[in-house]
């Protein structure tokens, strides 16, 4: 949530400066979108105070994505409402019945993405729950009320935005470019000890390997943060892919016959060479030489079971609903469709439903307090302010916390509050209201939580075992993506370690070997490969034909044969041919390796 | 002479003028941010993202003041 640094940053109170003056930002903007709201006399002024919560985020250029978003999602799901509303009019059952399928897709959208492009999905699933499924009994006002949050949403969009202008504007960039410059220290540390033949450090090289990818969402968010900021996060970008291959040429050096580590050498200083000419780019807001796309690999198959789960969720939250038929559970089901969709963007979403369930008394009775005890009838605008600032700002300075659970309830502190307060103008205070609304949101969260316990989440084996999977299959494949650079399939493959790695792929250590080897294997395919592609004309090209169609075939021992074939050829030793004959012999032992490791397996 | 202004109506909706020249004024943004950093705008003010801001709202002011 906080850029890390080296040195330790002031504090008040034990509290980071930076979080205070986070916390105090997110205040101030409620308030002038409040402020806003009544003075526009906007129907749905709670929502402008709303989307400042939920776009509480530490820096400028995450805000400024994270609004980018919301604004595309909210017009996506507004038009699924009126689309829903007017195939289904006056059905209930199928409106339900479209909305849970609704969510299902987005769910299924949304764990194919990242960072802010996940909460884009998930928000255009539940905004079809906050304007259809609200307006069920009164279909004809789902275009008003899509309006009415359309703008409710810019007040808060554009408050948020100039006050983390003018009030102690954070920038990201600065701190992402001494976490890439540390990331390439230790890397380079890294590769020391594999030049010195110390023993393989996996554990240094899979936590490099996570950090490098989780750093991808930042490296988006830095493209809006200042008008130089999208040459800046290119650059990002391009470093941190180039970091991966810089790490994998690292790792390739481990174990390595005398005659190829001349050329892993060279292989690994050129890579070097790379990362710093991205750095320097960066540093210098100047267009990196290559710039490399950061793709991330997608499972479609655990997606589609997810998206198939949460419209389970919310069909049996639905006829729950119908079966008790409350009058105003179509506020309740909402929730549901928000906690549903938020959490799919969290790694454990009945982890998220259970802090949801714990979060919402407590959120409850602080907003109890506000309403009842510090307001109480008070109908000034400056009391609302200054009633709403150690709520705000407490929440917040939560939701700035390092760690997974305080940030979470933080954020649900924060918009819960809104939620529950529901300011408007004049303001109305009905304690029956309050308590009501309490009661369908705990009794939203406790249903949720008990759908999920009826049909789980689907578990981390099961997901370790897809990408697994996905990585013995795109081996066998062999062959990337259209128009995807060797690089940016290595950054894929990155990409789908860290998968992995998340959802405790650490422990299943036979698994962890397996995903590692692929990782090597498919690397040293696609460079051995592409440096035969290189040879086209020339004495050399029909044995470069025989060697692809070696490498297709994975047979070992006629690269072995072909290697030595090639270094006659070569004129020097750091020619091009010996560069092949050097990477042929890499292939054939890693593939050798490869194929023990999968015995193993099959073995035990 | 009174000004007047552009109305916008999309499907029958009538949309406040200011919506439109909010609108303009991002597209306008939008098209010159990438121009930005070859004139070293960053660099000419201690607050980049002020400057961006104030820049923003004087392109609106002017569109409302000209159109």
């Amino acid at each position: 949530m906080v850029a890390t640094t080296a040195e330790q940053p002031f504090t008040v109170a034990k509290i980071p400066v930076s979080s205070w003056s986070f916390a105090i930002r997110v205040w101030l903007a409620t308030i002038l979108a409040l402020f806003v709201s009544f003075w526009l006399q906007l129907e749905a002024p709670t929502t402008s105070a709303l989307t400042v919560a939920i776009l509480a985020e530490p820096t400028r250029g995450q805000t400024l994505e994270k609004a980018a978003f919301r604004l595309l999602a909210t017009v996506i799901g507004v038009t699924a409402s009126i689309a829903i509303t007017g195939v289904f009019s006056q059905a209930r059952d199928l409106i339900l019945a479209a909305f849970a399928v609704w969510l299902g897709i987005c769910v299924f959208a949304a764990k194919l993405l990242d960072g802010y492009r996940a909460y884009a999905a998930v928000l255009s699933g539940y905004t079809v729950g906050l304007i259809a499924v609200q307006q069920i009994d009164h279909p004809q006002h789902v275009f008003e009320s899509g309006m009415a949050r359309g703008a409710a949403i810019t007040v808060g969009i554009l408050s948020i935005a100039v006050v983390n202008t003018l009030i102690f504007p954070s920038d990201r960039q600065p701190g992402m470019l001494a976490q890439l410059a540390a990331i390439h220290r230790r890397v380079r540390e890294y590769a020391r000890a594999a030049f010195h033949r110390e023993p393989a450090n996996s554990a240094a090289f899979l936590t490099l390997l996570r950090e490098i990818v989780a750093l991808r969402p930042a490296i988006a968010s830095v493209a809006l943060e200042s008008s130089s900021g999208s040459v800046r996060s290119a650059a990002a970008r391009s470093a941190a892919v180039a970091l991966v291959a810089e790490l994998q040429a690292a790792r390739l050096k481990d174990d390595l016959e005398r005659e190829a580590s001349g050329w892993a050498a060279r292989e690994l200083l050129r890579r070097d060479a790379e990362v710093r000419q991205d750095l320097a780019a960066l540093r210098s807001a100047r267009w990196p030489l290559r710039v490399w796309r950061a793709p991330l690999h997608r499972s479609y198959r655990t997606a589609a079971e997810s998206g198939i789960r949460a419209a389970a969720w919310v069909a049996i939250a639905s006829m729950f609903y119908i079966w008790a038929g409350w009058p105003a559970a179509s506020f309740s089901l909402s929730f549901v469709a928000l906690v549903t969709g938020l959490g799919a963007t969290t790694p454990n979403p009945r982890g998220f439903t259970a802090i949801g369930l714990v979060g919402t008394p407590v959120a409850a009775v602080l907003a109890g307090i506000l309403e009842f005890i510090v307001l109480n009838g008070a109908d000034a605008f400056p009391l609302l302010a200054v009633g709403l600032a150690p709520f705000a700002i407490g929440a917040a300075l939560l939701l700035s916390s390092r760690n997974f659970l305080w940030s979470g309830f933080g954020r649900f502190n924060l918009t819960l509050i809104m939620v529950l307060l529901a300011p408007s103008n004049p303001q109305t205070y009905n304690p029956q209201n309050f308590l009501v609304t309490t009661l369908l949101l705990v009794v939203a969260a406790a249903l949720l939580l008990a759908a999920q316990t009826l049909i789980p989440p689907v578990s981390d084996e099961k997901r370790r075992m897809q990408l697994l999977a996905d990585a013995r299959g795109e081996l066998l494949k062999h062959g990337h993506a259209k128009g995807e650079a060797l690089e940016e399939a290595m950054f894929r493959d990155a990409s789908r370690i860290e998968q992995f790695i998340a959802v405790g792929g650490a422990q299943d250590s036979r698994a962890l070997a397996e995903m590692l080897s692929c990782f090597d294997q498919s690397a040293v395919l696609h460079l051995c490969d592409a440096k035969l592609m290189q040879v086209t004309d020339g004495p050399l090209a029909s044995l470069a034909g025989e060697a692809r169609a070696a490498i297709v075939t994975r047979d070992t021992a006629t690269l072995r044969a072909i290697a030595p074939r090639f270094r006659e050829q070569a004129t020097q030793e750091d020619s091009h041919d010996a560069d092949i004959a050097a990477c042929l012999v890499l292939t054939s032992n890693i593939l050798e390796l490869g194929s023990g490791a999968v015995a193993r397996r099959k073995a035990t | 002479m009174a000004h007047t202004f552009p109305e916008l109506i999309i499907g029958g909706v009538l949309l406040a003028p200011f919506v439109t020249y909010l609108v303009v004024t991002f597209v306008i943004i939008i098209v010159l941010r990438p121009l930005l950093p070859v004139i070293g705008f960053a660099k000419m003010f201690s607050h980049a993202a002020i400057a961006e801001l104030s820049l923003g709202a004087t392109i609106l002011g002017l569109l409302m003041l000209l159109f």
